[in-house]
């Protein structure tokens, strides 16, 4: 029999509910209109994950601006019936590919609420790590402190312009 | 030309230039030339000028004054065949065939062998099956013109819908004689042996038509309907071995053909259950990949059997995800002891995926004997959307059953398995309808609808759910989205002819007791099977000339029956309760002006133009009725005294009718 199939597809006006109803099961965090509307710009940095053909999952990230050029994963998530089938790394691997291709980040970073262990566990895999613990992150969950997970992609002595050569093979 | 008033040189070579102009749609410079004979004053009241000035404006859409000129141009020239021609030409453009007829015929009279006219003549005859006058014109055109394919074709195609097959397959058959075989790909000429071969048939005699296959096979190139005619006609006649080989090899092209293996069984003349399940099993080996061959086993076997057969099945399709499964088995649950055994399974399924993700308990099921050593094999883990179609499979199979608690339990649990599959809120919606809760019904489909709006079906689904909760303004707006931007969507459907929409809004209007619009969308369905009438026109020559004649007289003869059609009998059977309403209970003055106050102060000028509508008189009523009634035929009327709780009503109807 047949291997299951995982995909990544597009996020459209057509089907960004799906979007909002895997966001709504799967994050205990509510997203507002902005987010949505964000995301249909996003391009590649947003993508449904199908599992046979069905919507499992998501990720959703933003270029950040604010110190040196990062990239943010604002989600990334999975039903629950469908984890652990590969569908998260492919996910985290489209982002690093994306960033990659790219060649001008200086690193992903993404938060982790502090009691969230599958999660952190799954992200060191792809060598992020805790930098940050942020205290009082989340305003209406339990426990509201969060870890900051970060994957630095340029050494950080390397601010020159020729840093874009060696960062590439950091991130394969 | 014979015309009472005929045209000097000069004038009458302008007359000619009209004519071309008219050919040549340039209409603009026919009425020049028109005007230039008319401003002689010799000649202004030229009948056939006049006619002629008259048939081009009414292809500039100036109606009444088309009809003036043409008028006026026969009046001054009643023996021009030219005028009655310009005259029938008109009226047929009007789609009054009748008197178009009449026309011609008048036309004929002063230029008995005008090939033009008898052409239009013999189209208009075989519009209105005016048969036999058409094998008349055809019989007239095929001397007239006996060197042409059209006159022959014609000739036999005349004699063929009046079942005097003897004559057609005379002229058929000479005209074959006088074809020259072609090396090249000839289609046309493979296209007329095919028809020659289906007059054949058609006449009874299949032993003729078996040689007349066998001579000419080679130049017919539509291979599949050659094979499929051979094996029938091995069939008819007895031969069943050489029918069996023709299958077999139809087979080959495509497994998938139910019918085949229909014509199979008739060709191994198998009877019980137990034979075409053996023989269907052999078909299975060997096209290992054809889905028919194992949904067709499931037919022909019973018990333990049918569990083991079924079960396969059944895992193939959770494992694969295939959304129409239950639908594909539907037909299964008229045995209650295969519901059991379906039933059975799928509870079994559903602990072990619980358990151990496979769909049996015990992993260590599938044994394979290879030189008698006994291996044990391990069922594979199934991926993790099999038990998320097992839910989905058991909320229809209850919903079937009419548990409904059970079916929304089970369409739940799937939704909070997997809150982003589309499929789960068609099935809640539908749960909910066949419930009768049409309300609750729209709204999970409109949430379905809402998860991907560039689904056509599901858009087509949620706006036939919004008709049915009577919901007519948010159903154009979800049609909205796939109809031609610009014009409202109820146009563009209309224009479209799409029938179940509008069937569907009219008893939405008729439950609102809006009987008025209710028989405006009755009307307008009514149209469109006139419609599809009156664009068969077009086919009567270019089938003719492109040769696809067996699907000419197909056409022919779906038209013959075309408000048969259950779309015409759903919508004639609303008009017919309307107008009988109207009938029992006339609307008073009070009632309309009720209607237009409750209406919206918006729309209030063109709801006053609509009470109108529902104003209807009486003698209106039993000609309306009679109007629809007309069309239902015997077999209607009995499901129609079926479904109507109003058989006083009903003998009102048939009264209207007689």
């Amino acid at each position: 029999m047949k291997r299951s199939k995982i995909e990544l597809g597009d996020i459209t006006p057509h089907n960004i509910k799906q979007l909002k109803r895997l966001n709504t099961v799967v994050f205990p965090v509510s997203y507002n209109e902005k987010f949505y509307k964000d995301v249909l710009e996003a391009g590649e940095l947003a993508k449904l994950a199908y599992y046979n053909d069905i919507v499992v999952g998501a990720v959703c990230c933003r270029i950040d601006l604010e110190i040196g050029r990062r990239l943010y994963i604002m989600t990334l998530g999975c039903l629950y019936p469908y984890r652990r089938l590969g569908i998260g790394t492919m996910m985290v691997q489209h982002v690093l590919n994306y960033v990659e291709k790219d060649g001008n980040f200086d690193s992903i970073y993404l938060h982790v609420q502090l009691n969230n262990d599958g999660a952190i566990e799954f992200y060191k895999k792809f060598g992020f790590t805790i930098v940050e613990t942020k205290e009082h992150y989340y305003k209406r969950i339990e426990p509201a402190d969060a870890y900051v997970l970060e994957k630095t992609l340029k050494s950080a002595t390397n601010n020159e312009g020729d840093s874009k050569n060696i960062k590439s093979s950091i991130v394969s | 030309m014979p015309s009472s008033n005929p045209l000097p040189p000069k004038e009458n070579s302008l007359f000619k230039r009209i004519l071309r102009c008219y050919e040549h749609k340039q209409y603009k410079n026919g009425l020049k030339f028109a005007k230039q004979i008319l401003s002689n004053p010799k000649y202004a009241e030229h009948g056939e000028t006049l006619a002629m000035k008259g048939l081009t404006l009414n292809c500039l859409g100036r109606k009444e004054e088309a009809y003036e000129y043409v008028r006026r141009g026969l009046r001054n020239d009643l023996k021009s065949h030219v005028c009655w021609h310009v005259y029938g030409l008109l009226q047929r453009s009007d789609k009054k065939y009748d008197e178009a007829i009449k026309c011609y015929r008048n036309a004929l009279k002063w230029e008995k062998d005008n090939i033009q006219i008898l052409r239009d003549l013999s189209l208009l005859q075989v519009q209105m099956r005016d048969l036999e006058g058409y094998r008349d014109t055809r019989y007239h055109l095929f001397m007239l013109r006996p060197t042409q394919r059209v006159s022959w074709i014609g000739f036999a195609m005349a004699y063929h819908l009046l079942e005097d097959y003897e004559t057609a397959l005379n002229i058929l058959e000479t005209f074959r004689k006088t074809q020259v075989p072609s090396s090249g790909y000839d289609f046309e000429h493979s296209e007329f042996l095919l028809y020659q071969n289906m007059v054949i048939r058609e006449s009874g005699a299949f032993e003729d038509a078996l040689k007349h296959l066998q001579t000419n096979k080679d130049q017919i190139y539509d291979k599949v309907t050659s094979q499929e005619t051979f094996g029938c006609l091995y069939l008819k006649l007895g031969m069943y071995e050489d029918a069996k080989n023709e299958f077999n090899k139809l087979l080959e092209r495509n497994p998938e053909n139910i019918d085949y293996y229909y014509k199979l069984h008739d060709a191994e003349n198998l009877r019980t259950d137990q034979e075409k399940y053996e023989m269907i099993c052999k078909y299975r080996t060997k096209f290992p990949r054809a889905l028919m061959p194992r949904r067709m086993i499931l037919n022909y076997v019973s018990g333990e059997l049918f569990r083991s057969e079924i079960d396969d099945y059944m895992r193939r399709g959770f494992h694969k995800g295939i959304p129409p499964l239950f639908v594909d088995l539907k037909s299964l649950y008229k045995d209650k002891e295969k519901v059991k055994i379906i039933e059975d399974l799928l509870q079994s399924y559903l602990v072990a995926l619980k358990t151990t993700g496979c769909f049996s308990l015990n992993r260590y099921i599938i044994i394979v004997l290879i030189f008698e050593i006994i291996f044990l094999a391990k069922e594979e883990k199934q991926p993790a959307s099999a038990i998320l179609w097992v839910y989905y499979y058991m909320a229809q199979h209850y919903d079937f059953l009419k548990n409904t608690p059970k079916a929304l339990e089970f369409i739940d649990t799937a939704i909070n398995h997997t809150p982003t599959l589309i499929e789960l809120f068609i099935i809640k919606g539908q749960i909910y309808k066949h419930a009768g809760d049409v309300i609750e019904a729209y709204k999970w489909i409109d949430e379905a609808q809402a998860l991907d709006t560039a689904d056509r079906y599901i858009n087509y689904k949620c706006a036939k759910y919004m008709l049915r909760a009577n919901l007519l303004k948010e159903a154009e707006e979800i049609c909205s989205k796939f109809t031609r931007e610009g014009v409202s969507a109820m146009e563009n459907l209309n224009e479209m002819q799409c029938i179940w929409f509008q069937t569907e809004c009219a008893l939405a209007y008729q439950r609102l007791e809006k009987w008025g619009e209710a028989l405006k969308k009755c009307h307008e369905i009514d149209r469109h099977f006139s419609e599809i009438i009156e664009d068969q026109f077009d086919f009567h020559t270019y089938c003719m000339r492109k040769m696809t004649l067996r699907s000419y007289v197909g056409l022919l003869r779906l038209e013959d029956v075309l408000r048969s059609h259950p779309f015409y009998f759903r919508a004639a059977q609303c008009a017919i309760q309307v107008y009988l309403r109207l009938y029992d209970r006339p609307l008073s003055d009070i009632d309309t002006q009720q209607q237009l106050n409750t209406a919206n102060m918006a729309r209030i000028c063109k709801k006053k133009k609509e009470s109108k509508n529902d104003r209807v008189r009486l003698p209106d009523i039993c000609t309306k009725s009679r109007y629809y009634c007309c069309y239902l035929d015997e077999d209607s009327f009995s499901r129609w005294s079926r479904c109507t709780r109003r058989p006083d009503l009903w003998c009102i109807a048939l009264f209207a009718c007689n």
